[in-house]
């Protein structure tokens, strides 16, 4: 709940504002005692917001030039100016009209300032010691040019004419900006002659501001808004007439009340109700409150700000989870459907195995089973093979007989049955170091029965021959063939021919055959 | 605007609750990015088994006639009793029954103990190779011998009989001799291999 203070000439009034909803809560007199009344109910709400809003007469505004500048050198000068004009500075603000373009940029100002601030220090203090947390302090005339804009005054020149608890306020707004206000005392008259009064009233300010030049004397007829109190607005519509100076349109205030966006009024109250409801909902920039006044408040609002910033943070971080949670139940529903779509393959591939022939096994046992069998098969071989096809070379080489025989089937990274170990392959070198090549070996040793063993030449050819037709098979090779005699150049060449007769062991010779199997 | 110390101490509450709901933020975002991680994870591995789980289904015919086929071969290395564990006694049984039958003269053997044969990365862990080695020495009449040992052997089934090395040489026992004694002495190393599938069911 936000509180007004609204300050006249003759009885303060506290309004609570919620929602919209003024209504009044506590009405102090003007005096000492209203002070203390004020203070005694302020303790009572410690720590409560107050917007202070003055609706007082002997308002000043004063127009100044000063150079066009910003920040603390602005603010520097604004306050040497207000300082230069008023006694008491603690009410005092400076509302910028805008830059004037010329040789030199500059910028107007509008200062203003209460003839008296001594009618409210008293009551800023009390706020102050008791801890209230104030907002600012308004005049009336700083929030007519809101209220003009509500009611529908365009961006030109417009008087603002409402009838206040205080009086008759009068506000001159240009391009939205204040320009001059007054407060005329009123008393209770007949609608009639209010309305002739608010005409007379309103010449009489337009007369006025002509003198200072404020108004030009010539040019389109000046807007005037005039808010009329309710239920009067006929008489005030039949009273003030427009001509060529001014041109009036009369609002009903309950119309206005609609227009402003305040829910519900105090009965009885003048049209200040729409300022206050202003002050807490469009309140202006330029207040007459220093910042030391504020200070509270300003606090209350960096708390409420800092608070702000978190739940700010948090609803940011709730926002992002939440769209990242619509990703994840999307992300799980498109699994839970690859799942199906899974178990349904799964389910199809089980309803066809099963009609499957009965293996006894697994199929994956089935599958390694003959797999790995029929490897270590391929890298074995029977020796009948290579004694068969011997025995038949043998049969047209009656000269040779064999001594021994030799055969073994060898590998290199073979892993067949002569691979025996438990332990897996190092790694994908290993495994290509593996490829696998077996071959069986055939060792055949002889000699040649020869009645002329000296005759190296014949021995010699014998053998070869014999070689030779070894080779008759292309899955046989020759390995290597040892001669009975080297006849190589890199061998030692030796016989003993000196003996008429052929005696000793017949020439031995040794043939090695190979067949890759794998 | 500078503050006092009392009014810093005003400040420190929001503040605090401040950085409890900034935390309470970044706690909820790092807890949905986990679930959503989480979630893509997951999202990953079913396509991989629907993947796999596909390509198994459109496999199926060739499956099919992959497990006929084996199944074939499987049946006959049980039935040959390749399948199973070692039957040792039945190995010296038949070598027993092959001199007797063949006459023999001599053969001598020795079953080296049993041991595991490297096999293909990848396979079920419940199917094992082992080969136990055998040397065989045989005094032989002719060579004609060796090789009917050999066929008996086989036949006799209970492993597979890969045979590794066979050496023959001469006694050096004279021909002419009219007592039929050993002419031909040979050697041999056999593996006999068997396969253990714990999946089998007997």
């Amino acid at each position: 709940m936000k509180r007004l203070i609204y300050f006249s000439a003759d009885d303060h009034t506290v309004y609570t504002w919620s929602r919209g909803s003024l209504a009044v809560e506590a009405k102090f007199p003007g005096d000492d005692l209203g002070v203390t009344a004020f203070r005694e109910y302020l303790a009572q709400h410690r720590g409560a917001l107050f917007y202070a809003v003055a609706d007082l007469a002997g308002e000043d505004f004063h127009e100044e030039m000063i150079p066009y500048l910003r920040g603390a050198d602005r603010e520097l000068v604004v306050q040497r100016r207000l300082a230069q004009r008023y006694r008491d500075t603690r009410l005092a603000a400076a509302l910028s009209l805008g830059q004037v373009r010329g040789e030199r940029r500059n910028e107007r100002l509008l200062l203003t300032s209460f003839t008296n601030t001594q009618r409210l220090t008293p009551w800023l203090d009390a706020l102050a010691e008791l801890e209230a947390k104030l907002a600012g302090v308004f005049s009336v005339p700083l929030l007519a040019p809101a209220l003009a804009g509500r009611l529908g005054a365009g961006r030109g020149r417009s008087f603002v004419v409402t009838a206040n608890s205080a009086g008759l306020r009068q506000c001159y707004v240009d391009e939205g900006r204040l320009r001059f206000a007054r407060l005329e005392r009123t008393v209770d008259m007949a609608p009639e002659a209010f309305a002739a009064f608010v005409r007379s009233e309103t010449g009489r300010l337009a007369q006025y501001l002509s003198t200072l030049r404020v108004l030009p004397r010539e040019g389109p007829p000046i807007q005037v808004i005039v808010v009329a109190p309710p239920g009067q607005r006929g008489a005030f519509e039949r009273t003030l007439v427009s001509d060529a100076r001014l041109s009036f349109l009369t609002i009903d205030q309950d119309e206005a009340v609609r227009r402003v966006g305040v829910k519900s009024t105090v009965p009885g109250q003048g049209a200040e109700q729409l300022y206050l409801h202003l002050a807490v909902r469009r309140p202006p920039r330029d207040q007459f409150a220093r910042r030391e006044d504020r200070r509270s408040y300003v606090l209350w609002q960096l708390r409420r700000a800092v608070l702000a910033a978190g739940a700010l943070g948090l609803a940011g971080c709730a926002l992002y989870a939440g769209a990242s949670w619509l990703d994840i139940a999307g992300t799980r529903a498109e699994a839970d459907r690859v799942q199906l779509e899974t178990q349904r393959a799964r389910e199809e591939y089980q309803r066809i195995t099963s009609a499957f022939p009965v293996t006894q096994t697994t199929t994956d046992n089935l599958r390694a089973t003959v797999v790995e069998f029929t490897k270590i098969a391929r890298q074995t071989a029977p020796p009948e093979r290579a004694l068969v096809y011997l025995s038949r070379v043998l049969e047209d080489f009656p000269l040779i007989e064999l001594d021994a025989l030799q055969w073994r089937v060898e590998g290199k990274g073979t892993r067949g049955a002569r691979a025996r170990t438990s332990a897996p392959p190092a790694g994908p070198a290993a495994a290509a170091e593996a490829a696998p090549t077996t071959s069986e070996i055939f060792e055949i040793s002889g000699r040649v029965n020869t009645a002329r063993r000296s005759d190296y030449r014949a021995i010699t050819a014998e053998v070869q021959r014999f070689a030779d037709a070894l080779r008759a098979d292309p899955a046989y090779q020759i390995e290597r063939t040892q001669l009975p005699f080297d006849v190589t150049s890199e061998g030692t060449l030796s016989g003993d021919i000196s003996t008429a007769t052929e005696t000793g062991e017949a020439p031995r010779f040794t043939i090695v055959l190979t067949r890759r199997i794998l | 605007m500078s503050f006092s110390t009392n009014e810093l101490r005003q400040l420190a509450l929001p503040l605090l609750a401040c950085l409890a709901l900034l935390g309470a933020g970044s706690a909820l975002i790092t807890w949905t990015e986990a679930r959503n991680a989480a979630a893509d994870r997951a999202l990953t591995a079913a396509r991989a088994e629907r993947s796999q789980a596909n390509e198994r289904l459109m496999r199926i015919a060739e499956e099919e006639r992959e497990v006929k086929e084996k199944l074939e071969i499987y049946q006959r290395l049980k039935r040959a009793g390749i399948l199973g564990e070692e039957r040792r006694l039945e190995w010296a049984d038949a070598m027993a029954r092959i001199r007797t039958e063949r006459e023999l003269p001599d053969l001598r053997y020795r079953v080296e103990r049993q041991l595991p044969l490297k096999t293909v990365p990848g396979k079920p862990a419940n199917v094992e190779f082992y080969a136990s080695t055998m040397r065989v020495v045989l005094a032989l009449l002719h060579e004609g011998d060796l090789l009917h040992f050999l066929s008996d052997l086989r036949a006799s089934g209970n492993a597979y009989y890969a045979v590794r090395s066979c050496s023959l040489a001469r006694t050096g026992q004279p021909i002419a001799s009219s007592v039929l004694s050993p002419r031909l002495r040979a050697e041999c190393e056999i593996d006999l291999i068997t396969v253990l599938d714990l999946a089998a069911k007997t």
